[in-house]
């Protein structure tokens, strides 16, 4: 497998909004997978984009299980990704698109591998995910969803507020004001602040300023044009976006 | 006697052979006319009136069927509701002999006991919260008398709403301390988290769920009373369970309440 030919295919399926099929050709495993991840962004980032923070994906046993995995998956977020609380985003260049509520931190102090989570952290706020696969069907190996940047696509963050207690705080996703799905923190690792020490130990030192999606707390749910999303968690208030208009 | 009736004592014959001998049976939906949950309500009756008769005391109601995905599921617009009796009540972290509640299945709830009756024709959240001393984190643990859990809302709703046992923590919370709503649950077995969820899962708000069964109680002339407790509904899916099992749940401001389940029958238990 070529690194440099699949992250380039990925780059294009996604600025395309023209879905790859999986299978042959994939990277044999993870480490490759992480290398071809690491082209994908920096491509990116040769474009001006500037990396922002890390996301975790497969955060509860019931997804690892059913993808017959046994750890984490981490992927890059950059500043093209953010949605402003509150803001539209168009979804009309997305392949399709699903969204999922969060918690997400912002590190204060650096956060090693081994280190302190709460110790580093400076604030937590709730937040949206737009995941967006580039294979067909959201269909895809455990390696390519890594080399897929873990299916990223976009985020929007809440009001950041002090860390507290949040091993099993409520979480709502509404779409249009009516509930879609709910869940609790504790369906990320048992609680978020474990994810966090997970960043530290699969993307390396992270810095201060670093902001770490945890993971999701409930399933995503498909999102369409002209809809109006917030996820609420308990005593961190709430997030929305609003997708554009169908063309 | 009419056909209907006739169906209605065949099928309750039917449920409480099965609870007795632990030997799960066949759908009853087969024995009363098609889709009648009225029927299906009849059946109940009739076994709640063999455990009163039996020296039984109704020590409240269990509220199922509250999810929007578990509704769509069984082609239904609304909850349903079952008897809570003496013998179901299980102290905090004691063994549930296995078997005694046949296909043990378990879920998360909050649980409200009241200290008013509710005998309005139509209640408001507002009496509801009136009526109610303190909420309770529960475990339910549901049971299927019917082979394979291959039941409609007419065979849960004749087999007690699908109840088995309830076990309720011990530390009382007045409402005003909760918000229900975005109350987050986790319920653990050994630790790992096996269903995960919040208040607004059970019908947007377990008091939505409270304020159904206090107006349909009335309706059928046996209203909620001081001193019932009331299962609200689950706050997240329902997880299966194994002999030797110990599951916690917890209730975010509620605390915490402990389901375990022997790893064998009841002592001199046959089957």
């Amino acid at each position: 497998m070529n690194i440099t030919a699949l992250a380039e295919a990925l780059d294009t399926a996604a600025r395309q909004g023209r879905p790859l099929s999986g299978g042959a050709g994939g990277p044999k495993d993870t480490e490759e997978a992480y290398a071809v991840q690491e082209a994908l962004v920096a491509r990116r980032l040769a474009r001006g984009e500037r990396l922002t923070g890390f996301k975790l994906g497969f955060t509860s046993l019931a997804k690892m299980r059913q993808m017959g995995v046994s750890d984490l998956i981490h992927g890059r977020l950059t500043d093209r990704m953010e949605i402003p609380d509150g803001g539209r985003v168009d979804t009309s260049g997305l392949i399709h698109p699903r969204v999922e509520p969060e918690v997400a931190f912002l590190l204060g102090d650096t956060l090693r591998p081994g280190g302190d989570p709460m110790a580093a952290v400076a604030a937590v706020a709730p937040a949206l995910e737009v995941i967006d696969s580039r294979y067909h069907g959201f269909r895809f190996s455990l390696p390519e969803v890594i080399a897929d940047n873990t299916s990223a696509a976009g985020y929007a963050l809440g009001t950041w507020s002090a860390p507290g207690d949040l091993d099993n705080v409520g979480v709502l996703l509404e779409l249009d004001g009516r509930l879609a799905e709910t869940g609790s923190t504790a369906a990320i690792l048992g609680n978020p602040l474990r994810a966090l020490a997970a960043a530290a130990r699969l993307a390396g030192e992270l810095e201060p300023g670093t902001v770490i999606l945890a993971g999701a707390a409930t399933a995503a749910v498909p999102l369409p044009p002209g809809t109006h999303v917030r996820a609420t968690v308990a005593g961190l208030g709430s997030v929305s976006l609003t997708t554009g208009e169908a063309a | 006697m009419n056909t209907v009736d006739e169906a209605v004592v065949s099928a309750a014959e039917r449920l409480d052979t099965a609870r007795l001998t632990g030997v799960p049976c066949a759908p009853v939906r087969e024995l009363l006319p098609p889709g009648d949950l009225a029927a299906a309500y009849a059946v109940q009756t009739v076994l709640g009136e063999r455990r009163r008769a039996e020296g039984r005391r109704i020590t409240g109601w269990k509220i199922g069927l509250t999810s929007a995905a578990v509704q769509t599921q069984l082609g239904v617009d609304r909850p349903d509701f079952g008897r809570l009796t003496d013998d179901m009540a299980v102290p905090d972290g004691a063994d549930i002999p296995w078997g005694a509640v046949l296909q043990a299945r378990a879920e998360a709830e909050v649980a409200l006991v009241l200290e008013h009756d509710l005998t309005h024709e139509r209640h408001t959240v507002a009496d509801v919260i009136r009526a109610t001393a303190f909420a309770l984190p529960a475990v339910e643990v549901v049971g299927s008398r019917i082979r394979d859990w291959d039941i409609t809302a007419v065979d849960t709703i004749a087999d007690n709403a699908s109840s088995g046992a309830y076990v309720l923590g011990t530390r009382p919370v007045p409402l005003r301390e909760l918000e229900l709503r975005t109350a987050g649950m986790v319920l653990e077995r050994q630790g790992e988290p096996v269903s995960t969820g919040a208040g607004a899962a059970c019908l947007g708000n377990p008091l939505h769920a409270a304020v159904w069964l206090a107006d349909t109680l009335v309706r059928l002339g046996h209203p909620l009373r001081a001193g019932d407790t009331v299962l609200t509904g689950a706050l997240g899916p329902m997880t299966t369970v194994e002999p030797g099992d110990v599951l916690e749940a917890r209730i975010d401001g509620l605390g915490s309440v402990r389901a375990a389940f022997g790893r064998t029958g009841r002592e001199g238990d046959t089957r």
